[in-house]
């Protein structure tokens, strides 16, 4: 049972959607946009969260493409489950780490704009828009904007208020990429990650972001600098260690010593998986 | 056992999660908002956070006024002004003999966090108060006959004005066996004239405020001869009981009744201390402190094989207890209360076949191990626990079986069924079983706990069997005009041996039998059947020494995992089970309950645990992060049985619920020990102990 009233709302358009966050705004009211709802629910029943009322915006059309543009990018609705990601096989990289977000009933509710604006830190989707230097194009209540997904995410999606993601736009050479993703639970596979990677590999050079490492997802030029250098797989590890030791997460899923061991293997494994492709 | 814990805190709280007020509402909406607008302000106290930490010299006392505590046992002995609650001993033989006469000897300290139950249904618990003062209390229990008691003397209310129901239970593990939500039912129905109220724990309360299984420390010194026979063993076992005593007191007895493992030591020293501390209190959890203990010694077997070079199968058929030989509390084991260790241990060899190697190298930095354990356990059960079943017939033959034992997934209603239509030589189709127990209609069954169910309501449903069948003889004997004992009863018949073509039917006898000319005699048939526990006793308080269940329940499990050298994980592949069953009464019912243990016990031995903050917060209060066993994680699971008969159980059966659980924590252990060359001797067994272990934790 979630312990308090709300209102509930489902606009057919993007339009409708913002005009509706801006006139309960200005009633006093704190609205939410809504999507899967799983972690709206599970937080709102235990308190965790408290809302006046909660916008829907699965039937809004623009939330629900999954197609090529005419410039052939491949654009994904922030409405569509992870499990219409997966089994789309579009963007294999953001399939296969949709497909290890949580368990299927829940793949099947989570959405892709509800875990990249997740308040529970892991936001797994995200690395592979990183790696992929995906846009995201964001409604407001004065039209439509994109940017670069490093742009507007920065350790986790950085909305305007009243604004929603409406969809992601990914090249498709870059969706089409060869890839990688290796997660790491402390010992059940449905689990939040101990670590996890989702990269490709573009013109011989690796992308390497991660989640679970530290307390935000995220892909840095100086670790990819130093996993595409010279140097044994060995000493590249440590090195990339040594740049993130002070930020590792430290938690009951596992030690940060722990963790960045675990970093060390992980990038060892990625250096030999990926060093013929 | 210890009266130490008020339904809602007073005065202390004494663990995250206790429950301090109760908000009652016409719906769960208006009650969550009222809780919300409740502000409490707690002044924090120092913690004791581990029972080592409760032991030490200057550590907070949790209960100082123990004192004042009324004991429901004799045989509690607290230790006052201190968080020992209880303590209870062995002695048998003498340990420095034993360890002078040892060739070598092994310590090793294990530590086991206490965890949760995880039932898919979690607590409920409906009460109303009715105008006459009747207390009805609807409840998901397996002691229907506790909540009953515990109502009446925790508020002074006569027996007869408490009426419990128990439906069907969604699981229990033990953890519907104590008596907690009931009484903060029956306070809240009291508080709104009597009307009918209605308690669900959340799953996050269900974790945080109800009570969950315990944890362990423990120190074990075992000594051997070069042959590897065990000379002696001195335990020392700190249960940490949480903060308040609940059955602790009787998890330390089955720890130290059953802390030798299933094998011949002639020299025991155990000290076994329950212990406060500032975590949730526990209570039975499937295995009753045996997956715990068993984990303890079974390691130490493992490590003896190892330093002896010995292959660890061989080292524990040869210290199986055999017949002649006595058990730590002084028990003189025969084939029918042991059973056969022995043969579990070569069927299980077979079974998971242990002969073609215990560690294999698979390629890849990979391999595969094997590890083993055996088990026993008996029951805990009071002297005095009782049994009732009352039959009564349909009128066209068919009868009702009335049995006061829950049901909460074993199928001992079925069970029941089964051994009245054995001894009836009837359909069991026509055999019906009241599912609901209801303390007012229904016989009391102690509680449905201990794998002691079948034993008890078997033994009394032959009893009420043997009754009616006497009644039915007499009564057709009076009828077909010869003495009873030349009668027959199957079938629904009561039959003359030397002539079958001469029988009256049950439908014909069990509501009187009518002559032709209209006269009628003998009236309905009812039949009773009443069981004892009887002849067992409470343990010496110096030596230990003293009967505590009625039998054995003896077996050898192992667990074959494929370890990865590189970053220290590993997956299940294979589990088996082999028990001693007695007798298998239901195949598939006996080889799902197994699986279902080793299912739990695979999830102890991996994953399930408490983890606390330095306040003794437990911080896996949701299964966001509490973990249990996912299905596709399940390894081959395999069950078989050796049957050594209990001459004085139900048609030879021992009880068998249970028991899945108990050796497999150990028998992962043992397999990653293994397979990591490291001494593995605390749970849960993440890749990250694993590593901690290996490399002292350092990357």
């Amino acid at each position: 049972m979630i312990p308090f009233d709300f209102e509930y709302y489902r606009p057919d358009t993007m339009q409708e959607a913002t005009d509706i966050f801006r006139q309960l705004e200005s009633e006093g009211k704190t609205p939410v946009y809504y999507s899967g709802g799983t972690e709206l629910i599970s937080m709102a029943r235990v308190g965790n969260v408290i809302f006046d009322a909660a916008i829907d915006i699965k039937n809004i059309p623009e939330c629900r493409v999954l197609e090529y543009d005419q410039d052939n990018n491949l654009v994904l609705g922030s409405a569509l489950t992870l499990s219409e990601i997966t089994e789309s096989n579009q963007f294999p990289l953001l399939g296969k780490t949709a497909g290890r977000i949580a368990d299927h009933t829940m793949q099947c509710k989570i959405t892709l704009g509800g875990n990249l604006a997740s308040t529970i830190i892991y936001r797994e989707t995200v690395l592979p828009l990183l790696t992929a230097e995906s846009r995201a194009v964001v409604a407001s209540h004065d039209g439509l904007r994109e940017y670069p997904i490093n742009e507007i995410f920065n350790q986790r999606l950085n909305l305007e208020k009243g604004s929603f993601l409406v969809k992601i736009v990914t090249n498709r050479g870059f969706a089409e990429s060869p890839y990688f993703h290796i997660k790491k639970t402390k010992n059940e596979k449905i689990d939040y990650p101990l670590l996890t990677t989702a990269g490709i590999k573009v013109g011989g050079m690796l992308r390497i972001p991660f989640s679970g490492l530290c307390s935000y997802p995220f892909r840095s030029m100086q670790i990819e600098n130093i996993l595409n250098d010279t140097g044994s797989f060995e000493e590249r590890a440590d090195k990339i260690a040594d740049t993130v030791s002070e930020n590792i997460l430290n938690d009951t899923s596992g030690s940060s010593e722990y963790r960045k061991f675990v970093l060390k293997n992980t990038i060892i494994n990625v250096l030999e998986t990926m060093k013929d492709v | 056992m210890i009266e130490d814990r008020p339904p809602l805190a007073r005065k202390k709280v004494r663990y995250y999660g206790e429950p301090i007020a109760l908000v009652v509402a016409d719906s769960d909406f208006t009650a969550a908002k009222a809780v919300s607008l409740i502000q409490v302000e707690y002044k924090p106290l120092p913690v004791v956070n581990s029972p080592s930490q409760a032991l030490e010299k200057d550590a907070p006392v949790l209960h100082e006024q123990m004192i004042l505590y009324h004991l429901t046992s004799e045989d509690i002995y607290p230790e006052l002004n201190t968080n020992i609650c209880d303590r209870k001993k062995i002695r048998k033989g003498d340990v420095k003999q034993g360890f002078a006469a040892s060739d070598i000897i092994l310590d090793s300290t294990f530590t086991l966090p206490q965890s949760d139950h995880i039932a898919m249904e979690t607590r409920a618990v409906h009460a109303r108060i009715d105008a006459d003062g009747t207390v009805f209390i609807k409840t998901s229990s397996q002691t229907p006959f506790s909540v009953r008691e515990s109502i009446s003397q925790t508020f002074n209310i006569n027996l007869d004005k408490i009426i419990v129901e128990v439906p069907f239970v969604g699981g229990g593990f033990g953890g519907k066996a104590p008596v907690q939500l009931e009484l903060l039912a029956y306070m809240a129905s009291k508080a709104v004239g009597g009307k009918e109220v209605k308690m669900i724990n959340s799953r996050e309360q269900d974790i945080a405020s109800s009570p969950c299984r315990m944890g362990l420390e423990a120190t074990v010194k075992l000594g051997a001869a070069k042959n590897g026979m065990i000379q002696a063993v001195q335990i020392t076992y700190l249960l940490d009981t949480g903060a308040y005593s609940d059955v602790g007191p009787r998890l330390i007895k089955a720890m130290i009744v059953d802390c030798t493992g299933p094998y011949n030591i002639p020299n025991v020293w155990c000290d076994a201390l329950c212990v406060y501390t500032n975590h949730p209190y526990v209570t039975s959890f499937r295995g009753f402190s045996h997956a715990s203990s068993a984990f303890c010694i079974e390691r130490m077997m493992d490590k003896l094989a190892h330093a002896l070079q010995m292959d660890p199968a061989e080292i524990r058929a040869k210290n199986a207890l055999q017949p002649g030989n006595t058990s730590p509390t002084q028990v003189k084991i025969t084939p029918s209360i042991f059973g056969n260790l022995t043969a579990c241990i070569d069927k299980l060899k077979a079974l998971i076949n242990w002969d073609e190697g215990t560690m294999i190298e698979v390629g890849n930095g990979k391999v595969r191990a094997k590890g083993m354990a055996c088990l026993w356990k008996t029951s805990n059960s009071p002297p005095n626990a009782v049994s009732g079943v009352l039959l009564t017939f349909n009128t066209d033959g068919s009868i009702n079986l009335n049995c006061g034992c829950v049901e909460c997934g074993p199928g001992m209603k079925t069970t029941a069924a089964q051994i009245l239509s054995e001894k009836l030589k009837m359909d069991i189709n026509r055999i019906s079983v009241n599912m609901e127990v209801n303390t007012k209609y229904n016989p009391e069954h102690w509680k449905t706990v201990a794998s002691m169910t079948t034993y008890m309501v078997g033994r009394a449903v032959l009893r009420a069997a043997e009754d009616v069948i006497q009644q039915l003889k007499n009564l057709a004997a009076a009828v077909l005009k010869c003495p009873p004992e030349d009668l027959e009863v199957a079938n629904e018949q009561v039959s003359v041996r030397q002539d079958p073509s001469l029988f009256l039917q049950f439908k014909d006898l069990v509501h009187g039998y009518q002559y032709p000319n209209g006269n009628s005699v003998g009236g309905q048939i009812l039949g009773r059947g009443s069981f004892i526990m009887g002849d067992l006793n409470l343990l010496d308080q110096e030596t230990g020494a003293g009967k505590s269940g009625p039998y054995w329940t003896v077996g050898a499990q192992a667990v074959e995992i494929e370890y990865d050298r590189k970053d220290y994980t590993y997956r299940f592949v294979k589990a088996a089970t082999v028990l001693d069953a007695g007798k298998v009464l239901n195949p598939k019912m006996a080889e799902g309950l197994v699986k279902g243990g080793m299912c739990m016990g695979l999830g102890l031995g991996s994953r399930e645990s408490f983890s606390y903050d330095k306040d003794g917060k437990v911080l896996d209060t949701s299964l966001r992060t509490y973990k249990v066993m996912h299905f596709g994680e399940t390894p081959q699971y395999l069950v078989e049985f050796v049957e050594t008969p209990e001459i004085d159980a139900p048609y030879q059966a021992r009880g068998i619920a249970e028991h899945g659980i108990i050796g497999i924590p150990a028998a992962l252990a043992n397999a990653l020990s293994l397979a990591a060359q490291a001494e593995l001797d605390e749970l849960p067994l993440t890749p990250e102990t694993i590593w901690r272990i290996k490399t002292g934790g350092c990357s």
